[in-house]
């Protein structure tokens, strides 16, 4: 009876999100700078091929892997968030403000000043940063079976206030032209997206979308607190663990491909628990789903505002987030 | 060093085509209608060939179209030294800020050098990107690639790349006279700088002013060093960084002799930032009132106006030797 429900309602949400991704993902390769093409993609999904091929390379080279790529950091980045609060239990924990995105960026930033290709070289050492940076983090909040809200809060300001000085030191050090990259690569770039390298993160981020899901139920036990998931069977140390170096992993691939995105993974999750509760089982897929639809717009908003040029998605994501982020801090004090 | 062997360069340049030269040509276009007028006894050069490859300055082998039709400049130097050559027909986009010549300001424009629009880019149709090759991102230059458009990579730094970039694209637009003569002209107007300036008894320090806050200045490996010392000063910021900082303590012991400001603002930041120099009469500078404001656009892209800056500099440094002899 549970199963079956379960079931249905993980396969109705699961439909409608991917319905609204289909519509992000259809506005996202329509709209662009050079304009809409709203009918010819519509045209060229019924009829193939557009028969003119500026058009066709302008909606499948350079906007489709864009917005695929967006769909997969989205997807990763709110997973993270996801993860993060229910394995430190703080409903406001995520990648970017806890510093690990700080940390993997500090690995990436070192890896290309040092002229390192992305992979495996730029890639394995903002691996390398995200792990010691969580390390530090649990090491700093060690000793509290729950980790305080507060204090964890303090210790990721810290850490990201320490990554962005070793990241300004780094920079200030080359005096190349690498250095306007680095700095717009920085804020969260999409841009650069080609089709080879979103294939080789997909095909790095989708196991780890896997695992997590696979894990999904744990983190459900996890939250009843560690002696009831024990009690139930869990392997505590191995599902933590798992799922912090998972976590790592995705974020430190999104952020050696497109720099900083911050407050992606508060958003999301604590939207979609809003209508869909608390269960993780439905929860992981949401994420992934809703996510990458959320980022997909985000980036869409970006490149479509007036200005000198387009701006990095990660402007938008933090003009959405932060705000969002004060009042969760603030509702939970009361 | 670099300063030799540029005179030694722009010597021999000279000593071949000084001859040749009915007068002095004090701006390209006035180059340009004396092309014109070869032109007519010169028949154009049936050397075209069915594509060809040509190495860049990042040492790519590029296929290049035989006759570049539709071509977008992704900086600002590249769109005036298309210009300055007379080809600007075949140029179909520009970046952001290609604000020279005035009429540039009329092409789609692709984002900025460094944040292209590669759909804009795309959309336009290019036949050839030319690209700066320490400005232009890699990344994008290798998307380009991939679309299916070529890029080929000049290296415009100072005087003598930027005649090499005027003849290397004189030979990809089959305009060699047009860059030879544009060359040549640019070789004599640096020749008659050096030969007003001969024998210098005395080198004022200069201090050349590219930032407000903070202050900013040029080191050696910069055109505007270049510049400096081919005008007859001694560039007090000289040094391997290449835009060092500086505080006001460095600079009351610099005590520069002339003090040259180029700014993108207005008329308005220029008089606070002359009211900060004006604080400190002990500066030489400050006290015999040669502190000079210049239009930075003169002064910040590597474009065949160098040599309109070289020009402005060598009357700033030497008024008692130029006077308004060079124009």
């Amino acid at each position: 009876m549970m199963r079956v429900s379960l079931l249905k309602r993980l396969t109705v949400i699961s439909a409608l999100l991917a319905l609204i991704l289909a519509l992000a993902v259809g506005l996202g390769i329509s709209i662009g700078s050079t304009g809409n093409y709203l009918k010819e993609v519509l045209a060229a999904l019924f009829k193939g091929q557009p028969a003119d091929s500026v058009l066709a390379t302008i909606i499948w080279q350079i906007r489709l892997p864009r917005v695929i790529l967006a769909f997969l950091v989205g997807a990763a980045l709110s997973l993270g968030g996801l993860v993060f609060q229910a394995l430190l239990r703080n409903p406001l924990a995520e990648p970017y403000i806890l510093g690990i995105s700080g940390g993997s960026a500090i690995g990436a930033i070192g890896g290309i000043i040092l002229g390192f290709s992305y992979f495996p070289g730029v890639g394995l050492l903002s691996f390398a940063g995200s792990i010691a940076t969580l390390a530090l983090l649990l090491f700093m909040s060690s000793g509290q079976t729950v980790l305080k809200k507060d204090s964890l809060l303090l210790s990721g300001v810290m850490v990201n206030a320490f990554c962005a000085a070793v990241i300004m030191f780094l920079v200030s050090l080359t005096r190349d032209s690498r250095l306007h990259n680095i700095i717009f690569w920085l804020m969260g770039d999409l841009s650069m997206a080609d089709t080879k390298q979103v294939g080789l993160l997909a095909l790095a981020l989708v196991p780890c979308f896997l695992t997590v899901f696979w894990l999904s139920n744990r983190m459900n036990l996890l939250l009843l607190g560690q002696e009831t998931a024990q009690s139930l069977g869990v392997n505590i140390k191995f599902t933590t663990l798992a799922l912090l170096i998972t976590t790592s992993f995705m974020v430190s691939g999104t952020v050696s491909f497109c720099g900083l995105i911050g407050f992606v993974g508060l958003v999301m999750p604590h939207l979609l628990r809003l209508f869909i509760g608390p269960d993780h089982r439905i929860l992981v897929p949401a994420c992934i789903l809703g996510g990458g639809a959320y980022l997909v717009l985000c980036d869409l908003l970006a490149r479509t505002l007036p200005g000198q040029g387009e701006m990095p998605a990660g402007v938008v994501t933090a003009l959405i987030g932060a705000p969002l982020f004060i009042y969760l801090l603030k509702r939970s004090r009361k | 060093m670099q300063g030799s062997e540029l005179k030694n360069k722009a010597e021999q340049r000279e000593k071949k085509y000084a001859r040749r030269l009915l007068g002095p040509l004090t701006n390209y276009r006035r180059a340009l209608a004396v092309l014109l007028a070869m032109a007519v006894f010169c028949p154009a050069n049936p050397t075209a060939l069915a594509g060809r490859l040509s190495k860049d300055r990042l040492g790519r082998e590029v296929m290049l179209p035989d006759n570049p039709r539709r071509v977008v400049a992704l900086a600002p130097s590249i769109t005036e030294i298309i210009y300055a050559l007379g080809l600007e027909k075949h140029l179909v986009g520009a970046t952001l800020y290609s604000d020279y010549p005035a009429r540039a300001l009329g092409l789609p424009r692709v984002g900025s050098y460094v944040n292209l629009d590669l759909e804009k880019i795309v959309a336009l149709k290019p036949d050839l990107c030319i690209a700066i090759k320490d400005g232009n991102p890699k990344a994008i230059i290798d998307r380009l690639e991939d679309l299916k458009i070529p890029v080929y990579a000049v290296d415009p730094r100072n005087l003598d790349s930027v005649m090499d970039t005027i003849v290397s694209l004189g030979r990809l637009f089959n305009a060699r006279q047009r860059a030879d003569l544009l060359v040549r002209g640019m070789s004599f107007r640096i020749q008659r700088v050096k030969q007003t300036l001969v024998d210098l008894e005395h080198r004022p320090g200069v201090f050349f002013q590219i930032g407000v806050a903070p202050i900013v200045s040029v080191g050696t490996n910069t055109f505007i060093h270049e510049l400096i010392v081919l005008a007859g000063g001694e560039n007090l910021a000289a040094g391997s960084v290449p835009y060092p900082r500086y505080n006001w303590e460095h600079l009351l012991a610099l005590a520069p002799e002339i003090i040259i400001i180029t700014s993108m603002t207005k008329a308005a930041v220029f008089e606070q930032v002359k009211a900060q120099w004006d604080q400190w009469p002990q500066i030489p500078a400050v006290r015999d009132q040669r502190v000079y404001i210049e239009n930075s656009d003169l002064f910040d892209r590597p474009s065949p106006r160098l040599v309109d800056a070289l020009e402005v500099l060598a009357r700033l440094i030497h008024p008692e030797r130029v006077g308004d002899g060079l124009k």
